[in-house]
């Protein structure tokens, strides 16, 4: 065997191994989000200090935490629902939102830093149902919708100087990835994903959100 | 591993074959070709394999919608997401088509070569073409995957791994041989590359890697 080849195979192996510990590391990833995580000590990976918040937080302390996508289908359908919750329990609930744009839809992430940067000037749920009634218009396009998202800001009466700096921002996109990352610490990969009171629920009714949420209430002192 | 062309080379000189200086030429030559058979034979049926079920699971995932792909693990790792983008049927059509019909014809080239055929020089700047197709098509294609579309599909990444090879060795064996000009046939960096071969795949392995690891690192880092 020659020198060149044998320096070939040498690295060729490493190469291999590192090939090898990267694919170990993805198949064995759980697609199995974590049950419960502990919300009475304070900032988790499921809500953040800086964590948005739709309208005002609620009075007992539980939380109703949605992973989201702007773009997928599952979290427009489930939207009417959140909402008919959050006209019940917003005031004693206090309703969370984290970005999760998942990968495979080209203006996921674009809508949710246009989200961010409508929150940045106070109107994070007027642009945030917009996204959502107005997805069939944008959603699975593979055209980049910014130019769109930029006209709702301006239907919103944004100061539009500072949206276009702030959706091109690196913080607001970081302020994004950060909730990605911690979707991905939770093992969240798909949307929509809630959490009620530090509970993963995983809905196949109305009903499904609202016992838990009842039960949270109760356990919280506040049910009536 | 069968034995190699130097190996045989001293066989024959020990038993004092008297080949003339054109004859062992030639006969190297053969030997050159025939180890590209079986390359080509190799790699043209797991690029086949690979081609063939990617176009089964977009048949699967066009009859029913919510089909999950066997190959979609995670976020990351996901056939699903890559193969409902537009990169992914450039032509209009789905891209594995190509392979479907294209590898086929690179393991029936590589078992002819394996059965002592000569091709001409005609029918060998037939195949340079298509391999520079192919790769460049690949180029584009892991482009797109790592940087556009933001995931990676197992069975595509087989196709890029077997048209790496593929391509440098066809190339090679045709810059020797003469098909690229007889200038190229006898430069010193074409005699450079030969005997650095394997390490110089290993290294555009190692870019392809590099890219996926740097850009989803945010993922590795999620992991372990």
């Amino acid at each position: 065997m020659t020198l060149p080849t044998r320096i070939g195979l040498a690295v060729g192996a490493v190469l291999a191994l590192v090939v090898a510990t990267l694919a170990f590391l993805a198949l064995t990833d759980s697609p199995e989000p974590r049950a419960t995580v502990e919300v009475a000590e304070g900032p988790s990976e499921l809500v953040r200090d800086d964590s948005r918040v739709l309208g005002e937080p609620g009075s007992t302390g539980v939380t109703f935490v949605e992973f989201l996508d702007f773009e997928c289908e599952a979290c427009r359908a489930t939207y009417p629902v959140v909402e008919q919750l959050r006209d019940v329990y917003g005031d004693r609930v206090t309703f969370v939102l984290r970005y999760l744009p998942l990968p495979g839809h080209v203006n996921a992430e674009r809508a949710a830093r246009a989200v961010e940067s409508a929150a940045l000037q106070g109107e994070l749920e007027a642009m945030y149902s917009l996204m959502y009634e107005t997805q069939v218009d944008w959603g699975e396009s593979r055209e980049p919708a910014d130019a769109l998202f930029r006209t709702y800001a301006e239907q919103l009466g944004l100061d539009l100087e500072r949206y276009d700096a702030d959706y091109a921002s690196p913080e607001v996109a970081a302020r994004v990835q950060r909730d990605v990352d911690d979707a991905l610490r939770l093992g969240v990969t798909s949307t929509p994903t809630f959490y009620v009171d530090g509970e993963l629920v995983q809905p196949r009714t109305v009903g499904d959100l609202v016992d838990p949420l009842e039960a949270a209430l109760e356990r919280a002192g506040a049910a009536g | 591993m069968s034995t190699t062309y130097d190996d045989d080379l001293d066989h024959r000189d020990e038993r004092g074959d008297e080949l003339t200086d054109d004859e062992l030429a030639e006969w190297a030559d053969e030997a050159r070709d025939r180890r590209l058979g079986w390359l080509m034979l190799v790699g043209g049926l797991i690029g086949a394999v690979a081609a063939f079920t990617l176009v089964i699971e977009r048949m699967k995932l066009l009859a029913d919608p919510s089909y999950v792909p066997s190959c979609s693990f995670n976020p990351v790792l996901s056939c699903g997401s890559v193969m409902q983008t537009d990169q992914a049927s450039v032509f209009g059509f789905s891209n594995p088509l190509i392979g479907l019909a294209a590898f086929p014809v690179v393991a029936a080239v590589g078992a002819a070569l394996l059965g002592g055929a000569r091709l001409s020089r005609w029918y060998w700047a037939g195949l340079q073409v298509g391999v520079v197709l192919g790769i460049a098509f690949v180029g584009w294609l892991v482009v797109q995957s790592i940087y556009v579309i933001g995931a990676l599909c197992p069975y595509c990444m087989v196709v890029w791994a077997v048209m790496i090879p593929l391509a440098w060795h066809v190339t090679l064996r045709n810059a020797e041989a003469g098909v690229l000009g007889e200038g190229v046939a006898r430069s010193g960096a074409v005699r450079f590359l030969r005997s650095w071969s394997l390490l110089g795949i290993v290294l555009v392995y190692l870019v392809v890697v590099a890219m996926i690891t740097e850009a989803f690192w945010w993922y590795w880092s999620t992991l372990g």
